[in-house]
């Protein structure tokens, strides 16, 4: 299963970088809900949201040559560029002076909102099983664009305490799922 | 920084945000090339981080998609391929000019159609908006029907009949008359019309002395608003200047009736 999925990205990644339309077609079928989704809760605007969403398709059209398998798979390569861009949007200017506001004030538990989206066998036991903290944490870097650093202040928990228990928590979502991963 | 560090102090994860120094993550990259403990653990957190993405996927509008597809920097390469040399130069440079013709004619048939396109956005937007003026009218005209309605079928409203006086038999007024609000409306449409230089006066008589209740118009509608009246034993319509009187033109009461209290 792993084996045949990382063929098959490998297929896709050749014929995004010899300029296919009809891959960037699949990719943006695939991915775009998943990528969206960081974005939007990055940014909490759906107009802002979704002009970042185009502008992060275009760079991984531009650059996908850039890609380097070494540094992670290709929706690690993609999530990244999708975190950073909306980053950047919600410190621009033009965004700051919509009267919305960068920091960490109106947490919304994403995982407790219900949503239709296919569900993981046992993903929402699992997470279900963990944390509060775990979860808040997990938001609020990896789906909220926020640093360790400015989560350290808003949580006023050392820097070092975040860092570790965010790995803590992801790893801990990952071995209640194991049997997913085989 | 060791091994045991990448694997247990978040490295890995925050590898994946890129909130490492430089320095850190190319020290991670040198573990992940030859250490498959790292690359294991390093697979499994993207896997997670994606998984957690898929679950929680919010989709976009659907002209996203059609935004990027249609980029310039996505359409330049829905054909590709072109050929100059030999032989094949010739017949690509003839059939680039039987494109161009093509694009020429059929530029001016799309211009054409945009054109008519504008034309019928401007007649349907200019339509919307009578519509929707027209729709408030009937709102409005409906909001004061309602109003109207309320007035006639409220308990606190008395309805008085002022029936024509030997002055005009065939005329009736009606009032509708709240004394706890002092509201009053009258409904005139059964008088007769008067020269311009002469209106309707209303007048509310408390124990024989007259107090004005506003002047009106015959046409000036079923229902019209007139003056606060608290008390009254009966009600009269005199035709007076226009403008109304002091007191009442007795001579000229065209309508009159008591208040059954």
């Amino acid at each position: 299963m792993a084996t045949a999925t990382v063929d098959f990205n490998t297929l896709l990644i050749k014929r995004l970088r010899a300029k296919d339309t009809t891959a960037l077609d699949y990719l943006y079928d695939h991915y775009s809900d998943a990528l969206y989704g960081i974005i939007y809760r990055t940014l909490n605007h759906k107009e802002i949201a979704e002009e970042t969403l185009h502008e992060v398709f275009m760079k991984i059209w531009d650059q996908i040559d850039s890609y380097d398998d070494k540094k992670g798979t290709l929706f690690t390569w993609m999530y990244r560029i999708a975190r950073n861009r909306a980053i950047d949007a919600r410190r621009s200017k033009d965004f700051k002076s919509s009267d919305k506001s960068d920091d960490i004030t109106g947490f919304v538990d994403m995982f407790e909102t219900s949503n239709n989206k296919e569900d993981y066998i046992g993903l929402s036991t699992v997470l279900n099983e963990i944390g509060k903290m775990c979860k808040k944490l997990i938001q609020l870097n990896f789906f909220e664009g926020y640093s360790h650093a400015e989560i350290s202040e808003n949580e006023e928990m050392p820097l070092g305490t975040v860092k570790t228990r965010l790995r803590n928590c992801l790893k801990e979502i990952k071995q209640k799922l194991r049997r997913d991963f085989e | 920084m060791s091994r045991e560090e990448i694997l247990n102090d978040g490295y890995l994860a925050a590898y994946i945000t890129e909130e490492l120094s430089t320095a850190d993550a190319q020290e991670v990259e040198t573990f992940l090339e030859t250490d498959q403990e790292i690359q294991d653990e390093f697979y499994n957190l993207q896997k997670t981080v994606e998984t957690l993405s898929f679950k929680y996927a919010i989709s976009p509008s659907e002209v996203v998609k059609r935004m990027i597809m249609e980029d310039h920097k996505v359409i330049s390469h829905m054909r590709g391929g072109s050929d100059t040399t030999g032989s094949g130069y010739k017949l690509a440079l003839a059939a680039s000019v039987i494109i161009a013709l093509t694009s020429l004619v059929s530029a001016f048939y799309f211009w054409n159609q945009w054109q008519n396109t504008d034309y019928r956005l401007a007649q349907l937007t200019a339509r919307n908006i009578e519509l929707a003026e027209s729709f408030n009218t009937v709102n409005q005209e409906l909001s004061d029907i309602r109003q109207d309605l309320a007035v006639l079928v409220s308990p606190e409203f008395s309805r008085i009949i002022l029936n024509g006086t030997d002055n005009a038999a065939e005329s009736k007024a009606v009032i509708y008359w709240n004394p706890i609000e002092e509201e009053v409306y009258l409904n005139s449409a059964n008088l007769a019309s008067l020269p311009q230089n002469q209106q309707y006066q209303l007048w509310a008589l408390i124990d024989g002395v007259p107090v004005d209740a506003g002047v009106f118009d015959a046409e000036s509608g079923t229902f019209q608003i007139m003056k606060n009246i608290a008390q009254a034993d009966a009600f009269a319509v005199t035709v007076e200047e226009s403008g109304g009187a002091d007191s009442p033109t007795l001579s000229t009461m065209q309508v009159y009736g008591e208040a059954a209290i």
